[in-house]
């Protein structure tokens, strides 16, 4: 009875470890899925400047450094390459630091990967400044607020 | 007697034998050992690989403002030569406002660049336009500059190339010179063995070495430099040990990286991948034929022969080489003709050598030694990217430097007394851009800049003004009493602070006080909202330290490093949002695979509002108060804010200044804190000044939020007034935090002692 309990207890981790090795393969699709579940729960909005990376719609009106990483980071958000599109929009952030597209977008990524503090912290930053435009202000604080009533 | 002589010859004969058996066993059991020596060393990790640490990749795109000088600058830091026309991938050329620069391949741990022409339009030091193989294009990086390494302690450096990689013409070369029966010995060559025996019979003591190519690398990997038969001996017998166990090509392979080719510093550069990137610029690919001949050359002797500090030395001994090329018919005669006439052309900067940044380095060793072992980082050739400016810090070393010199010459102190620091970060993402440990920038030793723990004097009003600003009782103009105070201790002392002109000025406005930095209104002020509230105002600034609640505290009568420091003014640059000051970016394997990231993080610590008033507080510092120096410097349209500190009786100079994208923190003093003829204006805040002159800043615009109102006001009357009343001045409040009094045209100004003076007077 023993030797069956350790076997099973061995088999089980064997799965475990097996399940979390393995990256399954996901289409766009099934990506935009997934993310569109996660973020369910948060705001589905668009601002012509802050745009909205989760359908990918988003506009660039001007060829400037920080559309190009924006547009980059927007790709590789759809494409589920989350690291790639954190790391190009710290690059952005760092040409453009008041750029509050960059820190919705942040908010965002940070949400999907289940640090809900860091994503209200994102949100807060955005709203810092957004305070000049009536609009995105609104915008951005249905977000802050869809994370904070998510949060407890 | 003959069977005498017999027996005694039996019996010798025995001695030889048994003596022969036990030198065979000795010499069977040493061969074992050498052998386990040399196969544990071959087949094991042969090198520990110091980590590279790489400054930031420099980003090019349309609107970034650059003055094509620092573009050049950090080019030649990075070893492109400037050339008529670009060819090869190193390379720039400059036509009056255009530039063209090819672009090596890089990778980054986030991806790669590929090696591409990038061509450049600056109009007024701003990049105007950019395309890349000719196609218009919005951004571009260059390669980071290598900044340093984090060397293992015998500090040796190389950079590991594959026989593959190495031109057929530098074997050939360095076999023709060194050792050219290397493909037909077994490790020793008895030929070269018999020249050098001639020869130090000659000269009368061991003046050459018949070493073979197996028996240097033998030498270098395994043995010590004495000159020894033993040595020899053993050298001998290891060099036939690994040309028994390995083929020709893996010891070439090896010895090409084991070479000790010259110092930098106190690196040791090893190999020829490293050394023809130090001397040259360029991949060991990349070389021509006379700078083989200079590497070559060197290996006979890495000091006497090299190219950067013995250049006629060099010159002749690559020539002897070249020469050595040409009897082999590894090259033309013409071509000896032509290349030994050639200068050297060693590169006078180039990444692999490199201006050692040891304050900086240090702080990058600090923040990876939570998630990295010592060990791991002197061997596993981790790449480290961090977000050093190079421009930046070339300032900021030269600020320091210069500023000290001339205080020292101007109020003729001893020479080297002064001691400086500074901290340059991002306001918004906290990156640690600059950092100066010590007057003498390549210093490794103290670094001031994290471990100097200083009083940091009125540095620490903001906070006190903030406290206030956070109070609903307090606004931009709350006056506030100037007037000597008196504060008893706890244990009979009194605390009677004084202001610097040794006067008192009454009621001035709160942002004024601040401004003019006023000790005994601030004392006052920070008594009243209360010393506790002072330190959760500096916990929430990313004070960490447990700071006591004497009163004192709010003059600054506490120690922290600039580093500390410039944490605390971080939060308020970035209008309350506190990000911790990083160094690294990332940290990658050698091969580019990315092991760790430091991202970016953020944590609203103080509300906007009130970090809205403070910055516009310190604003008033530049326009009016102690910092005002920074008015004539600078474009006003900037809207700089900063903050001077003086420590008692002038022991610290204290400065931090930011705009909307730079703070900084600048401290001057002497490390056996003895007093100084200067303040915070005259010694740091210039500093600031030069390190900043010419390089762009982004205009500092608080963060207004929709609580954020502005009214006319009657300053010194502490009342709204109307726009058109003389003196009528626009300021900023939190709604509900306003002046409660309104006042019209035909009153005259008022100054209405607020209730808690009169407590406090008593």
């Amino acid at each position: 009875m023993k030797l069956v309990f350790k076997i099973l207890i061995v088999v089980s981790v064997f799965s475990l470890l097996g399940a979390c090795s393995i990256q399954p393969y996901q289409s766009v699709d099934q990506i935009q899925a997934t993310q569109s579940s996660d973020f369910s729960m948060l705001p589905n909005w668009y601002h012509p400047d802050l745009g909205l990376q989760l359908l990918g719609d988003n506009e660039y009106p001007e060829q400037t450094a920080l559309a190009s990483l924006l547009q980059k980071a927007d790709r590789a958000f759809l494409l589920n390459e989350l690291q790639s599109c954190q790391i190009l929009l710290e690059r952005a952030q760092r040409i453009s630091t008041r750029d509050p597209g960059v820190y919705v977008r942040l908010s965002y990524l940070s949400w999907l990967d289940g640090n809900i503090d860091k994503a209200e912290q994102m949100a807060r930053r955005a709203y810092a400044l957004v305070a000049s435009d009536k609009y995105a202000n609104k915008e951005v604080k249905r977000l802050l607020t869809a994370i904070q009533a998510n949060k407890y | 007697m003959k069977k005498v002589i017999d027996s005694k010859f039996k019996r010798y004969l025995g001695w030889f034998f048994k003596l022969s058996l036990v030198g065979v066993v000795v010499l069977a059991v040493l061969m074992a050992y050498l052998d386990a020596k040399v196969r544990d060393k071959f087949e094991g990790k042969r090198w520990a690989l110091p980590a590279k640490v790489f400054a930031r990749p420099m980003e090019l795109y349309s609107g970034l403002a650059l003055n094509p000088k620092y573009l050049v600058q950090e080019l030649e830091q990075i070893g492109y030569r400037r050339v008529p026309s670009v060819q090869t991938p190193g390379q720039y050329m400059i036509d009056g406002n255009e530039m063209d620069i090819y672009r090596r391949y890089v990778r980054l741990y986030d991806g790669e660049e590929h090696a591409a022409r990038i061509h450049l339009r600056f109009d007024n030091n701003t990049i105007s336009g950019l395309w890349i193989d000719g196609a218009p294009s919005d951004i571009a990086r260059l390669e980071p500059l290598l900044i340093g390494g984090i060397y293992p302690k015998h500090n040796e450096d190389r950079q590991l190339i594959k026989l593959e990689d190495a031109p057929k013409l530098l074997i050939d070369a360095l076999v023709a010179v060194e050792d050219r029966d290397f493909y037909n010995h077994w490790g020793i060559s008895l030929k070269g063995i018999a020249r050098a025996f001639m020869v130090n019979v000659q000269q009368g003591g061991l003046v050459q070495g018949g070493s073979t190519l197996t028996q240097q690398l033998v030498k270098n990997f395994f043995l010590t430099r004495e000159r020894s038969i033993q040595r020899k001996a053993v050298e001998a017998l290891m060099a036939i040990l690994v040309e028994l166990h390995y083929d020709k090509d893996e010891i070439l392979e090896t010895y090409l990286n084991e070479v000790y080719l010259g110092q930098s510093g106190r690196r040791a550069i090893h190999g020829f991948g490293l050394a023809s990137q130090f001397y040259f610029g360029k991949h060991i690919r990349n070389l021509n034929a006379p700078e083989m001949a200079t590497l070559v050359g060197m290996v006979k002797g890495p000091s006497v022969y090299n190219p950067k500090r013995r250049p006629d030395n060099a010159l002749a001994r690559r020539n002897v080489v070249l020469n050595v090329m040409q009897d082999q018919a590894l090259i033309t005669p013409y071509e000896y003709q032509v290349w030994s006439k050639r200068e050297l052309d060693v590169v006078e900067y180039s990444q692999y050598q490199r201006i050692e940044y040891p304050a900086f380095l240090d702080l990058v060793r600090r923040q990876l030694r939570s998630d990295y072992k010592e060990q791991d980082l002197t061997s596993e050739g981790l790449r480290i990217y961090t977000s050093l400016n190079p421009i930046i810090q070339r300032s900021a070393e030269q600020a320091v430097k210069k500023r000290l010199d001339n205080i020292e010459r101007d109020y003729k102190l001893e020479k080297n007394g002064l001691q400086g620091a500074m901290v340059v970060a991002s306001t918004e993402s906290g990156e640690v851009e600059a950092l100066v440990g010590d007057r003498n920038p390549r210093y490794f030793g103290f670094n001031r800049a994290l471990d100097a723990n200083r009083s940091i004097g009125s540095l620490a009003k903001p906070a006190v003004y903030l406290t206030a600003l956070r109070d609903s009782r307090y606004h931009f103009i709350s006056p506030i009493d100037d007037a000597p105070i008196k504060v008893a201790g706890a244990n009979g002392d009194v605390w009677e602070p004084e202001n610097y002109d040794h006067e008192s000025h009454g009621i001035v406005p709160l942002y004024q006080a601040m401004a003019r930095s006023l000790n005994q209104a601030t004392a006052r002020l920070g008594l009243q909202v209360g010393l506790s509230n002072v330190l959760k105002t500096l916990k929430d600034l990313g004070v960490d330290r447990e700071l006591p609640a004497y009163p004192s505290i709010v003059l600054g009568a506490f120690e922290l490093s600039p580093f500390e420091v410039a944490q605390m003014y971080q939060t308020i640059a970035a209008s309350g949002f506190q990000t911790p000051l990083k160094a690294i970016r990332a940290v990658s394997t050698a091969e580019g695979e990315l092991l760790s990231r430091y991202g970016f993080n953020v944590n609203q610590s103080i509300k906007t509002e009130p970090a809205y008033l403070i910055q516009k507080a310190m604003q008033q510092v530049v326009k009016i108060g102690t910092g005002r120096f920074l008015n004539s410097q600078f474009d006003q349209s900037l809207n700089l804010a900063g903050k001077t500190g003086t420590s008692d009786s002038q022991r610290d100079s204290w400065f931090t200044g930011f705009s909307g994208d730079k703070l900084a923190v600048v401290w001057v003093g002497r490390d056996d804190n003895q007093t100084m003829p200067i303040t915070g204006a005259g010694g740091a805040l210039r500093i600031w000044a030069h390190t900043f002159k010419d390089l762009p800043l982004k205009p500092l615009y608080p963060l207004p939020s929709e609580n954020i109102v502005e009214h006319w006001v009657n300053v010194n009357g502490n009342a709204i007034t109307d726009e058109s009343c003389e003196g009528a001045q626009l300021m900023p409040f939190i709604k509900g935090q306003e002046p409660l009094q309104k006042t019209d045209c035909s009153q005259p100004e008022t100054i209405e002692k607020p209730w808690w003076s009169r407590i406090f007077n008593q």
